[in-house]
């Protein structure tokens, strides 16, 4: 309790307050980020287990075994079935390719279906959310059904042997938006299937088994381990994680920026609380000489320093995770306004990380200062000149490098960004070293031709040079994360903006036939309207690989084995297309017999395929031979038409082509895809406006996120430059004081000061740009996976930003030298 | 209770070694009182540390209550630090962020001593500072932030009291009333003081003086007085009861005390010889309001 008490009494002496507030502000900086993006990852996996109706799926060509469903129930995992196929449905003279999707009163086990008895509504109050299905002999349709078949609530629709009331309009499926089904939705019961006779054995037809955990998590777990051995070629697991790349591609870059966020803020608290600590150990000395010579033994003394260290970890880690947490509620209440999602509540992880910062950042920066401590002579309280030495600068920077690397990679799980952040520091205290001592000298031997200020000031940093050197440390290290923070977040948010402007494309037009393609063409300029342009493509099949026909094991592995594929042709590499092995193709004779072909990574290896297999295709009955010459990675963000399989030109275009574009329509123009579909009923909408407006959503409410996590950065900042001013000012007061005592001017001694710390701000600044430019080119390289850009706005900022912020910090402290009387600062200090 | 016998320092320096001791002897009984006196730099400071125990010598040997503590260890050391000896320094060195109150009661503290507070509060009146208890160093003068030293060096009842320049950094009228503190409390507690000092009116005041000039030892008075062991202790004794009676002080501070001294308290009357009585000083137990208000600020 002695600690205690001598540790509440330092704090009220004022001697701690930089310290608790660099721990405070590392630890609710650490807990707010780790809280928010945990809230946000389990937001975001309950969002995609929506996105999928279920937590976890297995879609397959077979009806679900009974076994499978036998097992669930035992442990009480929920299950629901589900099938899906194309079929026509009839009213009267009427009749259109439906997507039918029949399902189990259950569904959908996550998420809500929202449906409507008004057509083509935009108003939520005329819109209701229902977790079930129709009823038995009930229909529920797509709106744009009805002006198809002519037909209005409570008529009746024929689809097979059966005959279906439409009762329901469908807003939003949770598991809608899918590729694969082209036609309007018709959604049934799963027991007027039989009835319709439609799906017979060898039907093309989907099942998907729905399952989710009920309440006990572990059990859940077990089944679907036990399901992964049970799976056969002919199923497909489907994670929460793979329903929404998209959304979860733009959450995983927002996660990965508050990681960055708050390391930046790890180390610049660490930065912080080293200075202060520094700083601290320095004042301590004397005290310590004095227990000493009071007959308080060293080990005591270090069991005292210890215990202080402790309750100063715990109460400092105790309150930063109040205010973080605090502050993540903030946050969340800001952006509750735009949120489309309720935020779950964080587990325990997010606490754990808050208070090993706080004891980490602690033992790594503060206990190393410290250490020296109980070494120090009793015979101090006699002789001022004898002092023990503090541990060495290497070995308490080892301490400090130590932890902060500890921290980053448990907290960002990321050796990238760790190795970045760190890199960049070390680059900016290295250059800081080496170049800040060459410009110290420069200004020293210039600054004797200058004015008086001038001539002071300059020689006074050249004289503290090793104090300046650490300032200039502090305050490059501080100026180049917190640059580093905004070149990272601003080409982000221009990312995301560029990918989702507000006429970003939201409905693909596909299978556009020759003829109809300057009619459809009509029909979107006639409502003003742009496309993305037309892509023509030629459907075909894969009838054998390396020459052996597919096989029906193979038919049954992948639905791309079964059906037509779209292929397309092109010279250049799409935009947003990487290649992942293999060449781009350059000039290609158009008389070659095997046509070269590149595919998608993904379904490459899906499909069992390779660099150099041939696959044989046939085009409308007509049969051309290809090679795998590479494979590339697609980019899904932004909303132009991808395509698995793409040809050199010159080699398809003698096939029965079609064409397909993506276009942006406004929702009050949406009638429009009625108008085409019902001119072309061979026209295929693919509308992804709803999911389009979810991500837009999401992105907007990152981005503000992101912009209030700047500014929580931007005050660690602040504290580290506050940190670093303070570790001379005792030195600098005093010497203010004689020179006031000496009767020198007001102008004098400020202008001093702020020629001092201008200069070090300035050149802090122009290093800072060093470091900060080198860390974004790896951040942008390795984790963001943005294209590498120079930022010559941070070389001019930098110096400037540096200049003005550390000198106005230096001269607001020095004011007490002006405005005090000189003996009461003296006294003070 | 200090016997020094052919102490030495010496230093290396660059220029060779420096010696800044030369066979110091001298002899100091319990309740006597010593001045170290001598130009700067003749090696005051360095003897009153090793006498303190807070260096050691090049050569001999100090005995502190019948232990050479230049035999010890620095633990050793510590713990006849801790039992019997306190400081008051030149400079003060009180703690900045601790009030006046809980800077006498921090050493205490550290002793484990459950009353820290009230001793602490008992010796601070002694010093005539009652009503500065709640006052930080900077809001007290000189002055007063060495009675406030003064009074944290009694208030551990050491045996010796080694006392560096303490009105060095003070004006003559304020040195003054240290000086007359020191030996009252001195007096009063019976406690043996050894005090370094460039000021002859100090010197006078006690009982031995050791002259130094260059390290060496130039002139030894011999102690007027033969000081008697059994004699001071009665003494303190006595001073302990007076007190007693008069002020409230902490019950378990009492019981410690007079259960470690002889119960002579008959002789206890008896005026202390050692040392005149100024007739000047303020008395401990209740300070002249004037002369408090004077030095508020």
């Amino acid at each position: 309790m002695q600690a205690l008490k001598m540790l509440l009494r330092t704090w009220r002496g004022g001697q701690l307050g930089l310290i608790v507030w660099s721990l405070v502000l590392a630890v609710s900086v650490v807990t707010s980020v780790s809280l928010l993006a945990e809230r946000i990852e389990r937001a975001l996996t309950a969002e995609s287990s929506a996105f999928l109706a279920a937590d976890l799926v297995v879609r397959s060509n077979k009806p679900t075994p009974q076994a499978w469903i036998t097992e669930a129930g035992l442990q009480g995992v929920e299950t629901s079935q589900m099938v899906s196929f194309a079929s026509m449905v009839y009213h009267q003279s009427d009749m259109h390719l439906a997507s039918i999707k029949a399902v189990q009163s259950n569904y959908p086990l996550r998420g809500l279906i929202k449906r409507s008895t008004t057509p083509f509504t935009f108003d939520e109050s005329l819109i209701e959310a229902v977790n079930y299905g129709p009823a038995p002999g009930e229909t529920w349709v797509d709106a744009r059904l009805l002006p198809l078949l002519n037909i209005e609530l409570g008529d009746n629709i024929e689809l097979g042997d059966t005959i279906l009331k439409v009762t329901q309009i469908i807003v939003e499926e949770p598991d809608g938006g899918s590729y694969s089904f082209f036609g309007a939705r018709v959604l049934m019961n799963w027991g007027d299937v039989a009835a319709a006779g439609i799906v017979q054995p060898g039907s093309r037809v989907t099942y998907k088994y729905l399952m989710a955990s009920g309440a006990d998590q572990n059990a859940f777990t077990g089944y679907s381990d036990w399901l992964k051995d049970q799976l056969s070629i002919h199923d497909r697991l489907i994670t929460p994680d793979e329903a929404q790349a998209s959304i979860a591609s733009t959450m995983d870059r927002g996660r990965r920026f508050l990681l960055l966020a708050g390391s930046i803020g790890v180390v610049l608290a660490g930065i912080a609380l080293a200075l202060a600590s520094h700083h601290f150990a320095a004042g301590q000395t004397q005290q310590v000489a004095l227990l000493k010579s009071w007959g308080i033994p060293a080990s005591r003394v270090r069991s005292l320093y210890l215990q202080q260290s402790l309750w100063l970890g715990v109460g400092g880690s105790l309150v930063g995770l109040s205010v973080g947490y605090g502050f993540s509620e903030l946050l969340i209440s800001i952006v509750r306004e735009w949120l489309p999602i309720a935020l779950p509540n964080a587990g325990i992880r997010p606490w754990i990380t808050g208070m090993a910062t706080g004891l980490l950042c602690l033992g790594g920066f503060t206990l190393p200062s410290l250490w020296h401590l109980p070494a120090q002579p009793p015979l101090a309280v006699l002789r001022q000149d004898i002092q023990v030495a503090p541990v060495s600068s290497a070995i308490r920077g080892a301490f400090g490098i130590a932890a902060v690397a500890g921290l980053l990679l448990w907290y960002s799980n990321s050796v990238y960004l760790s190795l970045a952040i760190l890199a960049g520091f070390a680059l900016t205290a290295l250059a800081t070293v080496i170049i800040g001592l060459a410009m110290l000298r420069l200004g020293k031997n210039y600054g004797q031709r200058l004015g008086s200020i001038w001539r002071l000031a300059l020689n006074n940093l050249w004289r503290r040079r090793s104090q300046s050197l650490i300032q200039m440390v502090g305050f490059s290290g501080a100026i180049a994360l917190l640059m580093i923070m905004v070149v990272v977040r601003t080409s982000l948010i221009d990312e995301w903006r560029f990918q989702l402007a507000e006429d970003a494309p939201n409905h693909f037009l596909v299978n556009v036939a020759p003829y109809e393609l300057d009619g459809v063409r009509d029909l979107v300029n006639a409502q003003n309207l742009e496309t993305a342009g037309w892509y023509a493509m030629v459907r075909g099949r894969m009838t054998a690989i390396n020459g052996q026909p597919i096989t029906e094991a193979q038919k049954d592995s992948h639905e791309s084995f079964r059906r037509e594929l779209n292929l397309s042709w092109t010279a250049e590499l799409p935009e947003g297309n990487k290649i992942t092995e293999g060449q781009w193709w350059g000039e290609v004779d158009s008389a070659t017999t095997i046509a070269p072909v590149s595919l998608e990574d993904e379904i490459a290896e899906e499909l069992g395929l390779k660099l150099g297999d041939r696959i044989t295709f046939s085009v409308g009955g007509l049969i051309f031979e290809s090679e795998v010459v590479n494979t590339r990675t697609l980019n899904w963000d932004n909303m132009t038409p991808n395509f698995y399989f793409l040809f050199p030109e010159g080699l398809l275009e003698e096939y029965p082509r079609t064409s397909m574009t993506s276009l942006y329509i406004p929702p009050k123009q949406k009638l429009l895809v009625n108008d085409l579909l019902r001119k072309y009923p061979t026209v295929q909408v693919i509308e992804l406006d709803k999911i389009i407006d979810r991500i837009r959503t999401i992105v907007s409410q990152v981005t503000r996120g992101l912009e209030i996590m700047t500014l929580l950065i931007l005050s660690c900042g602040v504290l580290v430059m506050f940190a670093a001013v303070s570790l001379s000012m005792s030195e600098r007061l005093q010497e203010s004081a004689i020179l006031r005592t000496l009767g020198s001017s007001r102008r004098l001694i400020l202008g001093i000061q702020l020629v001092e710390f201008s200069t070090l701000g300035i050149m802090a600044g122009l290093l800072a740009a060093i470091g900060a430019e080198a860390a974004v080119v790896m951040l942008q390289y390795f984790m963001f996976d943005l294209p590498f850009a120079l930022h010559p706005w941070i070389w001019v900022t930098g110096p400037i930003a540096g200049g003005v912020l550390v000198g106005a910090l230096g001269v607001g402290y020095s004011r007490k030298a002006v405005v005090q009387p000189p003996l009461e600062v003296l006294k003070s200090l | 209770m200090i016997e020094v016998s052919n102490i030495s320092k010496q230093v290396s320096t660059t220029e060779g070694t420096l010696n800044i001791l030369h066979e110091i002897n001298l002899s100091l009984a319990s309740g006597e009182s010593l001045a170290i006196v001598g130009p700067s730099g003749s090696g005051k400071s360095t003897l009153l540390g090793i006498l303190a125990g807070l260096d050691l010598p090049t050569a001999g040997s100090v005995s502190l209550n019948g232990e050479d503590i230049t035999a010890m260890d620095e633990e050793g050391r510590a713990t006849v630090r801790a039992g019997h000896v306190g400081f008051v320094f030149q400079s003060f060195h009180l703690l900045p962020g601790l009030t006046a109150l809980e800077n006498v009661a921090l050493p205490l503290e550290l002793q484990g001593d459950k009353d820290a507070l009230k001793t602490a509060a008992y010796y601070l009146k002694r010093v005539g500072l009652e009503h500065r208890t709640t006052h930080y160093p900077r809001q007290l003068s000189g002055g007063e932030q060495q009675r406030v030293a003064v009074a944290r060096a009694f208030a551990c009842r050491p045996t010796i009291l080694f006392a560096d320049e303490p009105t060095g950094n003070l004006d003559t009228g304020t040195g003054e009333k240290i000086n007359d503190l020191l030996f009252d409390l001195n007096k009063e507690e019976g406690t043996t003081l050894v005090l370094v000092t460039h000021e002859h009116n100090l010197a006078a005041r006690c009982g031995q003086r050791l002259v130094l000039a260059a390290g060496r030892q130039v002139d030894q008075t011999a102690p007027k007085k033969k000081a008697v062991v059994k004699k001071t202790v009665a003494k303190r004794a006595a001073v302990k009861k007076a007190s007693v009676k008069k002020t409230v002080i902490p019950k378990a501070k009492v019981k410690a005390k007079t259960k470690a001294k002889p119960k002579t308290v008959a002789k206890a009357k008896a005026k202390p010889k050692a040392t005149p009585k100024p007739k000047a000083a303020p008395k401990p137990t209740a300070a002249p309001k004037s002369k408090a208000q004077g030095s508020k600020r």
